[in-house]
């Protein structure tokens, strides 16, 4: 008991997914048992709904992101939402974005996941032929682009999930379904075995290494964003490089100037589908969750001017920030490819 | 603070002994057991869902637990199949409603975990005998206080900051517990029960924040700042929001707020300079 105690002290949280919460219904069911096979030893522990778990009241998810738990569920109800006012559609017509994952194993204090949800848990829904179907049937009257890592990093998840394979061949069989996959992770090897398909975007969102260390905690490095992404390209995949959110620091404009010219020199800019630009802005409500919830964040504590319900930095210094990139993008790809956010 | 809770005296005796509490003699409802210095309050509920989450409100509604405040449910259960052993639970079935709970379970410790359910009644194997004949994967505890401890302890206390931890003392036979029994099984696991008490004091002690109390200590420089600008309510509010991002981005603006003084610029004559000089302060650093 003595040494175990002294073990504790050095690493006293749980392991990740050291208990995996799995709804009765779906126990037996395929990707159930391919993740479970993944853990074997976990603690299964059987529950009713994903939301008697997930939606407990007074989650700590401070201390749940030290020891994230799996939650595996089947979605029900609406599976594809059109998409929201904050987030960019990239002059797509049908826009819309689906969640199969709730939540990430990436920390970034910034994330409006930390203001949306109630736990830090992840919640994996297995039943992905469903939104299949619903896709499917949407796709019969229009095309549509459609956002699947919006609400987690589905790539970064790709060990646990394989949804990312699935989503690629499923949009190999609809010649008029657009995906973008978001991502920070720099996972090379999953591109290993996958064949690029021009209707697959991976947009990865890079951050000034400052950044990244400041608040993106568990994420890849600039480097190795940049180093996927480069290969990507390379191998003919479309990737769209995110700005998105810019977060402010002291001495964000020499941040941000460094990080370019090393996105410059690791990147064939002429090879990128797109990349977009947008300072941090979040939903009143979702930043009033996170400021409760982490006290000691100072990204999040910035004094954020308020608009229609929505948080953003204060005008001219939004402006000074987005104008200085869409600047300096501008002298390495045409104007039509800068999509800057805007309501 | 933890708070140890109980529902008999032979449950709580090696807690007593342990950690010296002392008796709080003004408590007559139930027995309250004390150590300010251990950081240890310990209370015997008395058996049963009614009794515990009575004592359990009335305990919490006196003493306030704080988010690095622990409550312990420590007692006997019954298994359906393990005649000994001691369970951390994960999962808390309340009998008569078939309501679920789930303590998080966030830190490692050297138990087994299982499934508790909380019923009204000792769950005897004569009167549900199809129970003992449940494959092992659906094992189970039970008792008679877990599910209103926590349903009364959740008003006060977040879900990671409860811990359900039971000693199995029978299979479902009444006649197998006694009060010697009882203290005995205690004392067999009370190693493993301290050593998990001690652990979780340590983490709730590590955890706390220094960055955000620091900004605590800052109230009083913010209240006179603050007077001397003349601030409204509104004024008052953005200036506490400002000043929580600089402490936390590790901005020195004491220094600024002193120069301000020195420079003779505070205190402001009237709110009209108080508020350009608000504008000022934080242009200094936005």
């Amino acid at each position: 008991m003595k040494n175990l105690k002294e073990n504790f002290y050095e690493n006293y949280f749980n392991p990740f997914f050291s208990h995996i919460y799995v709804e009765r219904s779906v126990r037996n069911h395929v990707r159930t048992q391919a993740i479970l096979a993944k853990f074997p030893s976990a603690k299964v522990i059987e529950i009713n709904h994903y939301k008697d778990v997930f939606c407990r009241s007074r989650q700590s998810c401070q201390l749940q992101h030290r020891t994230q738990k799996l939650i595996l569920a089947a979605r029900q109800g609406t599976l594809l939402y059109e998409g929201a006012p904050v987030c960019q559609s990239f002059d797509n017509p049908y826009f819309y974005y689906t969640s199969c994952v709730m939540n990430c194993i990436f920390d970034c204090e910034y994330c409006y996941l930390k203001g949306m949800y109630p736990s830090a848990n992840i919640v994996v829904f297995v039943n992905l032929e469903d939104i299949f179907a619903e896709v499917a049937q949407k796709l019969e009257n229009h095309s549509l682009y459609l956002c699947v890592s919006y609400d987690t990093d589905l790539l970064a998840m790709e060990p646990i999930t394989g949804y990312v394979r699935e989503w690629h061949d499923f949009a190999a069989r609809h010649e008029n379904l657009k995906i973008e996959i978001r991502t920070k992770c720099a996972n090379k090897t999953f591109f290993q075995g996958i064949a690029p398909l021009s209707r697959i975007i991976y947009a990865f969102t890079l951050s000034p290494q400052a950044v990244i260390e400041a608040f993106e905690h568990h994420t890849p490095s600039l480097t190795e964003r940049l180093s996927c992404a480069a290969e990507l390209t390379q191998k003919g995949c479309m990737v769209r490089l995110c700005f998105d959110p810019m977060i402010y620091i002291p001495d964000w404009k020499q941040h941000y100037q460094e990080m370019l010219e090393q996105v410059f020199s690791s990147i064939n800019m002429k090879k990128i589908v797109d990349v977009s630009v947008g300072t941090f802005r979040i939903s009143q409500d979702y930043l009033k969750n996170m400021r409760k919830r982490e006290p000691e964040s100072a990204v999040i504590w910035f004094p954020f001017q308020k608009e229609n319900g929505y948080c953003h930095y204060p005008d001219d210094l939004m402006e000074q920030m987005e104008s200085f990139l869409i600047e300096e993008l501008e002298q390495k790809i045409s104007r039509e490819k800068i999509f800057r956010w805007r309501t | 603070m933890v708070y140890i809770f109980t529902a008999l005296y032979c449950e709580a005796h090696i807690f007593i002994r342990q950690f010296n509490l002392v008796k709080n003699q003004e408590c007559t409802w139930y027995q309250e057991f004390y150590n300010e210095t251990a950081g240890i309050r310990l209370v015997i509920t008395g058996v049963g869902e009614i009794a515990a989450a009575a004592v359990v409100s009335s305990v919490c509604s006196i003493y306030r637990p704080t988010p690095n405040d622990q409550l312990f449910n420590i007692g006997i259960c019954a298994h359906t199949t393990k005649n000994e052993g001691i369970f951390l639970c994960n999962k808390i079935i309340e009998k008569t409603t078939n309501k679920t709970f789930y303590p998080d379970m966030l830190y490692r410790h050297p138990f087994n975990e299982g499934t508790i359910v909380t019923g009204m009644l000792p769950w005897i194997t004569d009167h549900d005998n199809t129970q003992i004949t449940e494959p092992s994967s659906t094992d189970k505890l039970y008792d008679m206080e877990a599910a209103a401890i926590y349903q009364a302890g959740i008003h006060f206390f977040d879900p990671h900051q409860m811990i359900f931890l039971k000693i199995v003392s029978d299979r479902g036979v009444l006649e197998d517990v006694s009060k010697e029994q009882t203290s005995l099984l205690m004392e067999k696991y009370q190693q493993s029960i301290f050593d998990h008490i001690e652990l979780l004091s340590t983490i709730s002690l590590k955890s706390r924040n220094d960055k955000y109390h620091l900004c605590k200590e800052n109230e009083q420089l913010i209240e006179t700042f603050c007077a001397d600008l003349h601030c409204t309510k509104a004024m008052k509010d953005s200036m506490r929001q400002i000043i929580q991002y600089l402490t936390l981005s590790g901005i020195d603006y004491i220094s600024i707020i002193q120069n301000m003084y020195e420079q003779k610029l505070l205190p402001c004559k009237d709110k009209k300079e108080g508020k350009q000089r608000f504008e000022e302060f934080k242009r200094k650093f936005l």
